[in-house]
């Protein structure tokens, strides 16, 4: 390189000090002087070009697309590889083995270094809100993953593999999406949808032999229309509250079922106990009634009258008062009269 | 001397005569030389070197490879009167340079001339189509019976049938409808799609509105199906205490029953035995029930009194 660098000094130098000579007189014998190191100058310039340029180095992820005088003759693999120069060859480098991505409906900035993905605070509405099969507006956002499989087909398929590949993602999302109810996309047909896109999008894209596979299409945020979110939401919380009811009420019913069965039983075993005590009651009664009546039967009238003052000694020490009642006097006669001075109703009624 | 400066100057003159006559036609491109505005020859569509006649003839290249076509977004009405946005987008390639180097010259040109035809086609088939048969397809199909209950409250006044046509069939006729005018261009048509379609901002406004209404709907129908469940849980828990407890005092009524039954039988054989005794010692033993508040009415008359009268007279 050096080397060329004095020779254009060289050349270019000297050649203003040779052609002041003639003037001087000198002998025709100077161009001839002159034009050999120009010759020599020139071509070693153009060796050192065409060297220069005559190696490329492919990376491991790439390949180059090889084309001489434009005409496509072959693809070269990563490493250093020679070509004809003075632009006989040319290459075009691509990724093939990257995996490219484009998103729709939103933008995620460059990743930095060791950083997670962040997102642009850009929307673009354009792209993402689409109709569905019942009318209604949603909001999708997506990424397609693709891979030039064919890096010729990519170059010279289409003019422009890229935003073909844009426009059919919009309409074919666009097309899965409207072909199916709004609840649907909200929720179960994600994957479905998803699936659906890819196919279709490989489908468009083999027909135009653009050399682009698809990896994936992945849905991102399937939301409803900013507007209406609200009201979704409202959705959701008044299925926690028809759950919250029906759990509340169940919980009621829990509470008092069980106690009702306890007050049941309670009844019941009362009741019981009540028969019990009744027949036993009964059955105590009649064995007396019975053993005094085997009493009374041998005699009769002692056992009547004894029994009957028993029971006088008995009643009379705790009787209140007693008032004896004449039929024919108006107004009873008190017998004994412990409480004083108490007035006793007129009754002229008589007991037995 | 002069020799050389001869030879240099044949050299340089060779070389540009050259660079004139030769000419690259690169993979992506097809060519056709033209000598004064008149094409020669037929297409030239191997990529590589070729020659032509230096100054006279020139070179006019198109691209071979498929290219993209993206429509003007334009509000057209649909059949149903609902203003929407349409945004096509459509692929094409130069099928034949000779036509399309007469109609149209090069590819502003062409694009030009699609933008009339596809625009219009555009038009014409969408302001002549239903909403839905736009958005849905052919393979259309909504199980009514798989959806949740609150979604076929909120679809009731939608029309869920099946398109006659659909979305794919429309771009084919649009494509159809299109191509006709290519074969004149020399442009081949590869497709024609729909990217987008949204309605104009006003109507967005108003289905947004609907859709609003549709979850308020849902959300009123949650709400009051979780009140109706819960009165419902309510009642028959109040049926099941009822039972509960009338089947309770059922059971014991009939104990009841059954001991008094059976004490009723006791006392019956027993006193059976001699009921005037009976009612006598019976009489007594309610006498021994009477307490200090107790007045004792007495007739004259009677046994008790004559006694205490008998025994306080002697």
């Amino acid at each position: 390189m050096s080397d060329a660098k004095d020779l254009i000094e060289q050349l270019f130098n000297r050649p203003p000090r040779g052609r002041q000579r003639p003037p001087a007189g000198a002998p025709p014998g100077t161009p001839r002087f002159a034009a050999k190191p120009i010759l020599i100058g020139f071509g070693l310039l153009l060796l050192a070009w065409a060297v220069l340029t005559s190696f490329y180095t492919v990376q491991p992820e790439e390949r180059a697309v090889v084309k001489r005088f434009g005409e496509v003759t072959g693809i070269a693999d990563p490493g250093l590889h020679f070509k004809v120069p003075f632009g006989i060859d040319a290459i075009q480098i691509v990724a093939t083995e990257r995996v490219l991505k484009e998103e729709f409906g939103f933008r995620s900035e460059d990743v930095s270094s060791g950083g997670r993905t962040r997102f642009a605070g850009e929307e673009f509405p354009d792209e993402s809100l689409m109709l569905t099969g019942d009318l209604n507006i949603i909001q999708v956002e997506w990424v397609v993953q693709y891979r030039i499989g064919e890096p010729i087909k990519f170059l010279y398929g289409m003019r422009e593999p890229t935003q073909t590949l844009r426009d059919l993602s919009e309409s074919v999302m666009r097309r899965v999406v409207g072909n199916r109810i709004g609840s649907d996309v909200l929720t179960v047909g994600r994957v479905d949808i998803a699936n659906t896109a890819r196919e279709e999008i490989q489908a468009a894209m083999d027909k135009y032999d653009n050399g682009i596979r698809v990896i994936t299409v992945e849905l991102q945020d399937v939301v409803p229309p900013e507007r209406v979110q609200p009201a979704f939401n409202e959705v959701n919380e008044a299925r926690q509250e028809l759950e919250r009811m029906i759990n509340e009420a169940t919980r009621q019913e829990n509470e008092a079922i069980p106690r009702a069965e306890g007050t049941a039983k309670r009844v019941i075993s009362e009741a019981e106990g009540y028969a019990t005590e009744r027949v036993n009651r009964a059955l105590g009664e009649t064995a007396r009634f019975n053993a005094v009546l085997t009493e009374y039967r041998d005699a009769p009238d002692v056992t009547r009258a004894r029994l009957y003052l028993e029971t006088l000694n008995q009643v009379l020490p705790a009787i209140g008062s007693i008032v004896v009642v004449q039929e024919d006097q108006l107004s009873p006669v008190p017998l004994l009269n412990l409480r004083q001075g108490q007035v006793l109703p007129q009754n002229t009624s008589t007991s037995q | 001397m002069k020799n050389i400066t001869l030879y240099v100057l044949i050299l340089v003159l060779a070389l540009l005569v050259t660079t004139r006559a030769a000419f690259v036609i690169d993979q992506a491109e097809q060519g056709i030389i033209v000598q004064f505005g008149e094409p020669i020859g037929g297409v030239i569509a191997d990529p590589g070197l070729h020659w032509r006649l230096p100054f006279i003839q020139e070179v006019r290249r198109f691209d071979k490879r498929l290219l993209d076509w993206d429509g003007d977004v334009s509000q057209i009405p649909t059949l149903g009167r609902e203003f929407i946005i349409v945004d096509t987008t459509a692929r094409w390639r130069i099928s034949d340079p000779l036509q399309f180097l007469r109609s149209v010259r090069d590819e502003s040109g062409a694009r030009t001339r699609l933008d009339d035809i596809l625009d219009s086609v555009v038009r014409d088939i969408v302001s002549g189509t239903e909403l839905e048969e736009i958005v849905r397809s052919a393979d259309w199909q909504v199980d009514v019976s798989e959806l949740s209950e609150e979604e076929v409250t909120a679809l009731e006044n939608t029309d869920l049938e099946r398109p006659t046509k659909g979305r794919g069939l429309l771009e084919q006729d649009m494509l159809r409808a299109s191509s006709r005018q290519m074969a004149e261009l020399g442009i081949e048509l590869v497709d024609v799609r729909i990217k987008r379609i949204n309605y104009i901002d006003s109507v967005r406004e108003q289905v947004e509105s609907r859709m609003i209404a549709e979850r308020q709907s849902i959300a009123a129908r949650f709400r009051s199906e979780g009140q109706g469940s819960s009165q419902e849980i309510l009642g028959e828990m109040e049926r099941e205490l009822r039972r509960i407890s009338s089947e309770a005092e059922r059971r014991a009524q009939e104990i009841i029953g059954r001991a008094d039954a059976e004490a009723t039988r006791i006392y019956g054989e027993a006193y059976g035995q001699d009921p005037e005794f009976y009612s006598f010692f019976k009489t007594l033993e309610s006498y021994a029930m009477l307490g200090p508040n107790t007045t004792l009415m007495i007739d004259a008359n009677s046994d008790f009194f004559r006694y205490l009268e008998s025994i306080a007279r002697p």
